[in-house]
């Protein structure tokens, strides 16, 4: 692989950053470094899923986090778990690949559901229509109660998934105040990573991407030349909607009882910073945009209690949130591209 | 009868808010002939190119391409069954270099398909080499070969012209509606795009162009049609129209060159 100065650049950052973990956290970095990275990793997938909408096709989806709950809810009601204010169990289920590959695809769908009256909005347009249409699939959860819990939730899901832990994460552990599950729930995520990224060399390579590509840049010429542009960006959203699904099949079992207040549009902001830190349109950039976040977002509580010393949590949540504003507001106007994205290949433009 | 057409429009119309922008009875193009479309800023021309490519819908009328009805087409089956357009104002894939631009035109509905591109079937290989090197050819012949690797942006507003025009070509249809090729181009280019526009035609293929550049339209189309206010005004040989009283007056002016 060549190395850039981006390149560089990045795995500097990134480095610093886990690095003022240790700094911040004398004593328990170690055991938020394996909850950090995790969370890294499962946000960081669903950022590589949106970036395909937006980085390759130019597509404004901001209903990310309504695909990430309908892989969550379909994969966990399908497997032996319990729902609602009573706990109801149920004991049977689909095996547990089968009930995720089904997540996925019920996310693909929803993808393709929303798409077909959706896909023909330019711009904004669309941006307005997702997030309208991820409010609703969250309302619609938490008021269907007698299939997905509602408010009450899911629980007593996460043994289908942990009863396939290896005895090594329990033996390399073993006296470490480090949760195993956790861990195996990442080790997961970031496999899961590696798989799609993979798979989305392949394509971003390939004529099929280089079609997604041109529908970014001007879809009437895509259209003159004999392509159908709404096919590609169905395909586009159902690609990007499918990954964003297992992300959140990852979420809900890293956090071992499944709340729909997860999939608030909060979710999907943070997956947007994520693919804007990593670089809009780079293929492994939201990755370490998803490592760097985390760390901003777990340790500026640090900052803020170095900053006010009388400050009680709520403060500091405040303090938190004007940090990652101020956070996203530099990167727009000094460093657009992020980490890994090409300067010449720019789709934020910031006058 | 219709079939002895390439391309027939029947009472096609299309009105803005009250104002009518074309309205044309009855206008037929016959096979590997070059058609001028010409008339003052405002008569139609772009919208005429708009509609039968249906980029816009119509108020009424009928059009068929060899003797198809595509009145309720969409614009990607029209230039699928071979009748490809360019735009007045370029529209080339800014950020792809130059060799996507043409590769991606070129490419087949198959070979962009997403699981012929996931799996790789053996042929996609050859496909995408035999592209290179149709898109290298076309990029020789419009002087670009040297910038293949660069993005579209980069290019100078002439060589986005060529662009767009190399995309129709390594698309290879029946038929190419350029609107205003030589607009913004330098004299000398202009030539060279005529001469490539000429070739297309020796090598049987069908153009209508919408083109202000009188001089060059007179010197190379076997067919002008003058338009004005929506409706064609005369239609004929290069002479006839330079000729002609109504054309003069709308479009010429008294000075006539």
């Amino acid at each position: 692989m060549k190395v850039t100065s981006r390149g560089v650049i990045t795995i500097l950052v990134t480095t610093l950053s886990l690095g003022a973990v240790y700094v911040l956290n004398p004593g328990s970095a170690t055991r938020l470094m394996f909850s950090l990275l995790t969370f890294a990793g499962i946000y960081g997938l669903a950022a590589i899923g949106l970036n395909v909408h937006f980085g390759w096709t130019g597509l404004l989806n901001f209903g990310h986090a309504a695909f990430m709950g309908m892989g969550a809810y379909v994969t966990l009601l399908l497997i032996p778990h319990a729902a609602g204010r009573e706990g109801e169990v149920t004991t049977t289920g689909l095996p547990l690949i089968l009930a995720i590959f089904i997540g996925i695809a019920s996310a693909s769908l929803l993808g393709l559901l929303l798409g077909l009256p959706a896909i023909r909005l330019r711009g904004d347009y669309l941006a307005i229509v997702t997030i309208a249409a991820a409010e609703i699939f969250r309302l619609l959860v938490r008021d269907l109660e007698a299939i997905t819990g509602g408010v009450y939730g899911i629980i007593s899901y996460s043994d289908a998934l942990q009863k396939y832990r290896p005895k090594i994460i329990d033996s390399l552990l073993v006296d470490m105040d480090i949760s195993v599950n956790q861990t195996w729930v990442g080790v997961i995520a970031w496999l899961c990573i590696f798989a799609v990224l993979l798979l989305l060399k392949r394509l971003n390579s390939s004529p099929w991407g280089r079609a997604l590509r041109a529908v970014r840049e001007d879809e009437d010429a895509v259209r003159a030349l004999g392509k159908n542009s709404v096919w590609l960006k169905l395909q586009s959203f159902m690609l990007g909607a499918g990954i964003g699904g297992l992300s959140g099949i990852l979420l809900a079992f890293n956090y071992g009882s499944l709340q729909v207040s997860t999939f608030v549009p909060i979710l999907t902001f943070y997956i947007w910073a994520i693919m804007i830190l990593g670089g809009v349109g780079s293929l492994s950039g939201p990755i370490f945009g998803a490592i760097v976040f985390w760390v901003i977002i777990s340790e500026t509580d640090k900052i803020a209690e170095i900053i006010f010393e009388n400050a009680n949590g709520q403060q500091l949540a405040g303090v938190r949130f004007a940090l990652v504003g101020l956070l996203i507001m530099f990167l727009m106007i000094y460093r657009p591209s992020g980490l890994l994205g090409k300067k010449e290949e720019l789709l934020l433009d910031v006058k | 009868m219709s079939n002895s057409h390439l391309l027939e429009v029947k009472d096609l119309n299309k009105s803005f808010g009250g104002i009518q922008a074309v309205n044309i009875s009855n206008l037929t193009f016959e096979n590997n002939v070059l058609t001028s479309i010409i008339g003052p800023n405002g008569a139609g021309k772009t919208t005429f190119f708009d509609l039968i490519s249906k980029f816009q819908s119509f108020d009424g009328g009928e059009i068929l391409f060899e003797g198809k009805d595509i009145s309720n087409s969409q614009p990607y089956k029209i230039a699928r069954m071979g009748m490809v357009r360019t735009f007045q104002l370029t529209k080339v894939f800014d950020r792809m270099s130059v060799l996507e631009n043409l590769m991606f035109a070129g490419s087949s509905v198959r070979n962009d398909s997403f699981f012929y591109s996931l799996f790789k079937f053996g042929s996609q290989k050859d496909n995408e080499k035999e592209l290179e090197r149709k898109s290298y050819e076309v990029m020789e012949m419009l002087n670009l070969d040297n910038m293949a690797k660069s993005y579209a942006r980069e290019l100078s507003g002439g060589q986005k012209k060529l662009l767009e025009l190399g995309r129709a070509i390594v698309k290879n249809p029946k038929v190419l509606l350029l609107d205003e090729p030589l607009a913004g181009v330098n004299p000398k280019l202009a030539e060279q795009i005529l001469e490539i526009i000429s070739n297309l035609i020796e090598e049987g293929k069908t153009v209508l162009m919408v083109e202000h550049n009188i001089e060059a339209v007179m010197k190379v189309s076997e067919r002008v049609v003058v338009m004005a206010e929506g409706e064609v005004i005369a239609d004929g040989a290069p002479n006839d129209i330079r000729a002609d009283q109504k054309v003069i007056d709308a479009y010429l002016g008294s000075g006539n060159e």
